[in-house]
């Protein structure tokens, strides 16, 4: 049967490639969207795990979220610092959805104030770091290079440095500032900041805030994008349900095309569950097919997505699986036209 | 190879059409020796293909047996249907029912291959089948890319490939020009030979001079020129059943008869009731097919039946009442 199966396959591709390819559009589409929110997890690993602390202080109104603008008096830095286990602290000031001036174009940003030197500085992988005031490193999906100016809060600053994948909620790109002059643009200047990262594990708790690890605080921000996940995630999984009822109504085509066939095998000794075997090895082998070029696809899209997009690894291994599950459920819809194939039917004209 | 013979006793098969009765075999009989080239002869919906259904085991009879080579065959059931189906019978279906996909090569291979024969054994014996049917250099076409004839060679040969002691044929020459039909005839003529019995089902009475034994499926067309055979019913006896074999035109001379359909279901469906000076029961004796429905005299009734020839110069242009 798997002759026949094949041979079918061949006879008929046009009509398989024509499901192949809307299945495998529809799959790559799925593919994005875990990879959304994987970009999502991922730029603010990123964007957290690119200060280099030990722990973060946050205010307690911010519930952990760096992004919630949790201000709190500067000289809470110094409070911090003497702390037993801590061996270094540096204020942080994170300012989200600031609208800067990028070439003329408006661009919504991330603005990061750090201590020039501390923790926070980031590292640069193209350009140099920040020395002094004016200057500011951003993510290049900001769109501003080097040596370019970025207006933010009206004030002007060139762009001495970029560092890569440093985004945060949904691909809005950071841009990194001296501390004072974060507190500036945005603060009118008042010594306030919205987090204290460490050196070393503060020994004891510090009433009113909150000191947390890199992955309390990444899954805290996170949390704050819980409905865009959890929308993605439906539609992802309606995608997978597209997928399989493209798949399903292609078999059950094939299966309409192939009753006298299935009846004229069925004449010349084959089984009834050799015909499901076959029409499953179909919905399978289209699935894959569907599954790799879905596959392909997405990868070569991910680049064109404005914001951070991380297909996760165990994504590319889960759908060949899913897709597996997907072609034989499909299958089942055809199942009826091959068990029921009347034998005698092969004596129709 | 053992010496076959086929044996068809009473065999009726009776299903639904429609939500009707419909019994295209009413207590057929037949019989025929090993090795002989045996013609099924009838028109259109006389039972033929329900009859090489039954023989192939594809369609079991609703009573009466079918033995062959000494095994009853419709006694056999499961695994050792299947298996008479696959080692037992070849069949060469009508309109050639090749699997559109295959090349005539794999199309003869797929018996073989369904029985777990090895390819390359398989594609030995295809080869040779080829050969033998005058295509072994067009095993590699697909059968879009055949003639009718070809394509009639390729489907023989695939009744053939597992070596079968008896081989059907529905309508063989039925989509082909005179010149296939020649060759197909000349090969079906060769293969029946001691150790393998072939049976042809056909409309076409050209192949009856090639038969050893030619069986006619439609009855002897009633007596025309019969003479007139009054009948008296008393009230609820039946005159006849749907399916049975049509012989008179009746015309009502008292009384009244009820003309019905026996549904699937085993109810009855009222088509009219004839009176005194209509008749009923034409067109089954004119055209030779079996009565489409049943007719019972509700009252005590007097009938009078004609030969159609009779019939038609005593009442040209009569009241019918139908079936």
């Amino acid at each position: 049967m798997v002759v026949v199966t094949l041979a079918d396959l061949r006879y008929r591709y046009r009509q398989f490639l024509i499901a192949v390819l809307g299945a495998g559009l529809v799959l790559a589409m799925a593919l994005l969207m875990a990879g959304l929110v994987g970009g999502f997890s991922a730029e603010t690993g990123q964007t957290v795990g690119g200060v280099g602390a030990d722990r973060w202080v946050l205010s307690t109104g911010s519930s952990g979220r760096i992004a919630a603008v949790g201000l709190f008096p500067q000289t809470e830095v110094a409070v911090v610092r003497h702390l037993p286990g801590v061996t270094r602290a540096d204020p942080i000031v994170l300012l989200p959805g600031e609208v800067a001036l990028v070439g003329g174009k408006t661009r919504t940003v991330n603005v990061m104030g750090v201590r020039v030197g501390g923790m926070g500085d980031p590292a640069v992988t193209a350009g140099r770091p920040l020395s002094g005031p004016g200057q500011v490193v951003v993510d290049p999906r900001s769109g501003a290079g080097l040596g370019s100016t970025v207006v933010v809060g009206g004030a002007p600053f060139r762009v001495v440095g970029q560092v890569d994948d440093r985004t945060l909620i949904a691909g809005g790109p950071m841009v990194y500032m001296a501390l004072a002059e974060a507190q500036s643009v945005a603060l009118e200047g008042r010594p306030l900041v919205t987090a204290v990262v460490t050196r070393g594990v503060p020994g004891r708790p510090l009433p009113g805030y909150l000191v947390l690890t890199d992955a309390v605080v990444e899954q805290r921000t996170l949390d704050s994008l819980a409905p865009a996940v959890s929308s993605i995630n439906n539609t992802k999984i309606l995608m997978w349900v597209v997928a399989g009822v493209i798949i399903a109504a292609l078999l059950y085509v094939s299966a309409l095309q192939r009753v006298g066939d299935f009846a004229v095998l069925k004449a010349l000794g084959s089984s009834s569950t050799a015909l499901l075997g076959s029409l499953a090895l179909q919905a399978v082998l289209v699935s894959l097919a569907a599954a790799v070029f879905g596959a392909v696809i997405s990868h070569l899209m991910v680049g064109l997505f404005a914001q951070p997009v991380a297909i996760p690894s165990s994504a590319y291994v889960t759908l060949p699986v899913v897709a597996i599950v997907v072609g034989l459920l499909s299958s089942l819809v055809a199942l009826r036209r091959a068990t029921g194939a009347d034998p005698a039917a092969a004596f129709g004209g | 190879m053992s010496v076959a013979a086929l044996a068809a006793r009473d065999l009726t098969v009776e299903f639904s059409s429609g939500g009707y009765v419909v019994r295209p075999l009413n207590g057929f009989s037949f019989s025929a020796g090993d090795g002989e080239l045996v013609v099924l002869l009838g028109p259109s919906g006389c039972g033929k293909t329900t009859l090489l259904s039954c023989l192939a085991g594809l369609l079991t009879p609703t009573s009466g047996s079918i033995d062959f080579d000494g095994t009853e065959v419709t006694a056999l059931s499961g695994g050792a249907l299947s298996e008479y189906r696959r080692r037992t019978v070849g069949v060469v279906f009508q309109a050639f029912n090749l699997i559109p996909s295959l090349t005539a090569r794999a199309n003869v291979m797929v018996p073989l291959r369904l029985a777990h024969v090895r390819g390359s054994d398989a594609g030995a014996r295809a080869d040779t089948l080829l050969e033998m049917v005058g295509l072994d250099e067009r095993g590699h076409h697909r059968p879009d890319q055949m003639s009718g004839g070809q394509q009639q060679r390729v489907a023989i040969a695939r009744a053939l490939v597992q070596d079968p002691p008896l081989v059907l044929a529905d309508e063989p020459t039925a989509h082909l020009d005179y010149i296939q039909v020649e060759g197909i005839l000349r090969l079906l003529r060769s293969i029946a030979a001691p150790g393998r019995l072939v049976v042809v089902a056909t409309h076409d009475d050209r192949i009856t001079q090639l038969a050893d034994t030619v069986v006619e499926l439609a009855p002897l067309l009633p007596d025309s020129e019969r003479q007139p055979v009054p009948v008296t019913l008393v009230a609820g006896q039946g005159l006849f059943d749907q399916g049975d074999p049509s012989d008179l035109v009746y015309v009502v001379e008292s009384g009244q008869v009820e003309l019905f359909r026996n549904r699937a279901d085993g109810t009855e469906e009222r088509l009219t009731v004839a009176g005194p000076g209509n008749y009923f029961g034409e067109l089954g004796p004119m055209l030779n097919l079996p009565r489409s429905a049943s007719a019972r005299a509700l009252t005590d009734t007097v009938v009078t039946g004609y030969g159609t020839r009779l019939f038609r110069t005593l009442h040209p242009s009569g009241h019918s009442a139908g079936a």
